[in-house]
């Protein structure tokens, strides 16, 4: 954080760094009446919306705080951040979302804090124009085609790309960035998929086993090993939380294994993430949404990617 | 940043700051400034702001907001003398503050070039401003750290006991108190200070003063008054308690007025940094507060100005900005505030007539 804040101030910009205990701040979203949450108080407003561009930088002590706050409360405050944060998802402010390695994003993944370190460095210091190069001839073919389907043991699910196009996040809003994704078309999702290899991370939760049918686009059947409730409480947060916001597809050679961590595990290569909520309205989105929870299916033992009836990547690895 | 035991005595804390010094009410948008070793306090705060439905927009920094140590060491310099319109926005906009200082080390920002720090002051006028005129509630507190401990020559166990027992009183009892001295000082017109090396006199014909019956300050326990701008006469050692002015400690600071003004200073240590302070503006050579202290919970010096300056049988005076509410005229950039313990030898006397000797009130 210091060094970041030293070379913003040695590009001659302001920089307006935030502490806080944690993502959500327990103590006061756990206590305060309901009409607060739903809305910014004027100077977190005034904030977001007069802020150039926006760094995240997570370090967690404890990747569960936060936790013990209710859901319902969580999406109110975030529905009342989401028009004041949207400029940024929405690419017209640049914005990135990076982390900081601590013994609590170690210990989700497994590893020493020695081991986290050597990974996250790994994954963030590495030839980002190469790397975006071959993400484009990846993005160049889904652009070209209008089916997806996703096959795997447990899991056959079709949805819709026509008309839409992707992005490759390089140098974009995350870092480690190295993965191509889309706004699916909203009405499109058909099928059944089981997120069977890791764990659906959000809000603190960890769900394992999570099971979706879709039908029309949304979800009609869901279930899950553990923390259900959670599931169902977030798939009836609002109306586009049962729909389709995401379809990305992890390419970053230097993350190999689930950490627990949704910024780095979208970007497995030889994984694919769907979204539940809001789609990006950069890439065609129309689904709006509090929630965005990214689910990772790796598809490295057994699974497919079909385009158009085409195999393209055949247990993670590329066949174009 | 270990809490084993959650401390009674914190969620106390918080309630007083919340509920007595603010008075928060629904929907306020309560500024809270911190660092990270608040965090107890901060939290048991955010907690009492919530339950009276108001927002807690909590501005915690490595250093106090809105000023980035780290940033204004190496940024541009017309932009360390200016607020970004984002925070200038939220002086504006809050309806309350509290300033919670938790230092990690006392001397933090010591070696920020002295012109850089004067550019730093003058943005943050843009926050002081609307506390000083007293436009909306606010209050300076600490949360014990090893480094105010050691500041203070104590373990951090023994910081913490004087630091409860100075703030969480019975402040209603202690208003009635602190009023009798105020209506005392009120209806006197000259006040001389009298010990060792030291004569002064100074005015308050026409001047009402304050208490601080624990609201602006924590620990409160003073009361105080803008001294008529050009009526200082004679010398003052600040002898028994170093002063501090940014970072830097000064010992045995004499000063000579003449007239309401400084005209000669002096200082066993740090006496550049004294003469740096009466150079930056003119302002800064007049008193902008005599404050007296009244706080029976603070025995002792503790290299600590918050407390200090309520320790009871010590004056305080600040050179500089002063309380445009209590009459005072004089305008600075600087308010600095120096400690004379009068329980050696001292004397207070109103219109001549000894008030206080040695540290004891003769009423």
């Amino acid at each position: 954080m210091e060094e970041a804040t030293r070379r913003i101030a040695r590009r001659g910009a302001y920089a307006l760094p935030r502490l806080s205990f944690s993502r959500v701040d327990p103590a006061w979203t756990r206590r305060a009446p309901s009409e607060l949450l739903a809305r910014l108080p004027a100077i977190e407003a005034y904030e977001l919306d007069h802020a150039d561009c926006l760094l995240v930088i997570e370090a967690p002590e404890n990747t569960r705080a936060g936790s013990e706050v209710p859901g319902e409360r969580l999406t109110l405050r975030r529905s009342a951040q989401r028009p004041h944060v949207e400029p940024f998802f929405s690419g017209e402010k640049p914005w990135l979302g990076c982390q900081f390695p601590t013994h609590a994003l170690a210990q989700d993944a497994g590893m020493s804090l020695a081991a986290f370190n050597e990974l996250l460095y790994g994954a963030v210091l590495v030839d980002w124009d190469s790397l975006a190069k071959r993400m484009r001839r990846i993005a160049d073919r889904f652009d070209a085609g209008d089916e997806v389907r996703i096959v795997a043991e447990g899991t056959d699910l079709r949805f819709s790309l026509a008309g839409r196009h992707g992005q490759v996040d390089a140098l974009g809003a995350n870092m480690p960035g190295g993965e191509v994704f889309y706004s699916p078309v909203e009405d499109s999702a058909e099928g059944v998929i089981t997120f069977a290899e890791y764990p659906a991370c959000y809000d603190g939760r960890a769900v394992e086993g999570v099971r979706l049918r879709f039908q029309g686009g949304r979800v009609v059947e869901a279930s899950s090993r553990t923390d259900e409730d959670f599931l169902h409480a977030t798939l009836d947060a609002d109306e586009g939380a049962r729909v389709l916001g995401e379809f990305g597809i992890g390419c970053n050679p230097g993350i190999q294994r689930h950490l627990k961590n949704t910024l780095f595990d979208e970007k497995i290569e030889g994984t694919v993430h769907l979204a539940l909520g809001n789609g990006f309205p950069f890439l065609g989105g129309t689904n709006v949404s509090a929630v965005h929870w990214d689910m990772v299916k790796d598809l490295r033992r057994g699974g497919r990617i079909e385009l158009d009836g085409q195999v393209v990547q055949d247990g993670g690895t590329w066949l174009i | 940043m270990a809490h084993l035991a959650a401390d009674p005595r914190v969620e106390q804390y918080a309630r007083l700051l919340v509920e007595r010094c603010l008075d928060v009410q629904p929907n306020w948008q309560v500024l809270v400034r911190s660092t990270p070793l608040a965090r107890p306090l901060v939290e048991a705060v955010q907690g009492a702001i919530a339950e009276r439905g108001a927002y807690a927009v909590v501005r915690l920094n490595w250093s106090l907001w809105p000023t980035d140590l780290v940033w204004a060491a190496e940024a541009p310099l017309d932009l360390v003398g200016e607020l970004p319109a984002i925070d200038r926005a939220a002086c504006e906009l809050m309806d309350a503050r509290i300033t919670i200082e938790a230092p990690e080390n006392t001397r933090q920002g010591s070696d920020l070039d002295p012109e850089r720090r004067a550019l730093v002051r003058r943005r943050e006028r843009v926050f002081f401003r609307r506390t000083m005129a007293m436009e909306i509630p606010w209050v300076s507190c600490q949360f014990p750290t090893q480094a105010l401990a050691q500041e203070a020559g104590l373990t951090l166990p023994q910081l913490e006991e004087i630091l409860y027992a100075a703030c969480l009183r019975d402040w209603d009892a202690e208003r009635e108190r602190l009023l009798r001295y105020l209506q005392l000082f009120d209806a006197a017109e000259e006040v001389r200070i009298v010990g060792p090396g030291t004569d002064l006199r100074l005015s308050l014909s026409g001047r009402r003063g304050e208490v601080d019956d624990g609201r602006t300050n924590m620990p409160g326990g003073e009361i105080f008054y803008a001294p008529v701008e050009d009526s200082a006469e004679g010398t003052i050692v600040f002898g028994e308690c170093p002063a501090v002015y940014d970072g830097h400690e000064l010992q045995g600071v004499r000063l000579r007025f003449r007239a309401g003004q400084v005209v000669e200073a002096s200082a066993a240590t740090g006496e550049q940094a004294l003469l740096a302070a009466l150079e930056r503006d003119p302002g800064a050579r007049r008193l902008g507060e005599l404050g007296i202290g009244l706080n029976p919970g603070v025995a002792r010096p503790m290299r600590n100005v918050l407390f200090d300056e309520k320790m009871e049988g010590s004056i305080h005076l600040a050179l500089g900005q002063s309380y445009s509410f209590l009459g005072g005229t004089n305008v600075s950039a600087i308010h600095w505030d120096l400690v004379k313990d009068l329980r050696q030898g001292g004397r207070l006397v109103l219109d001549g007539r000894i008030v206080q000797a040695e540290g004891r009130w003769l009423l």
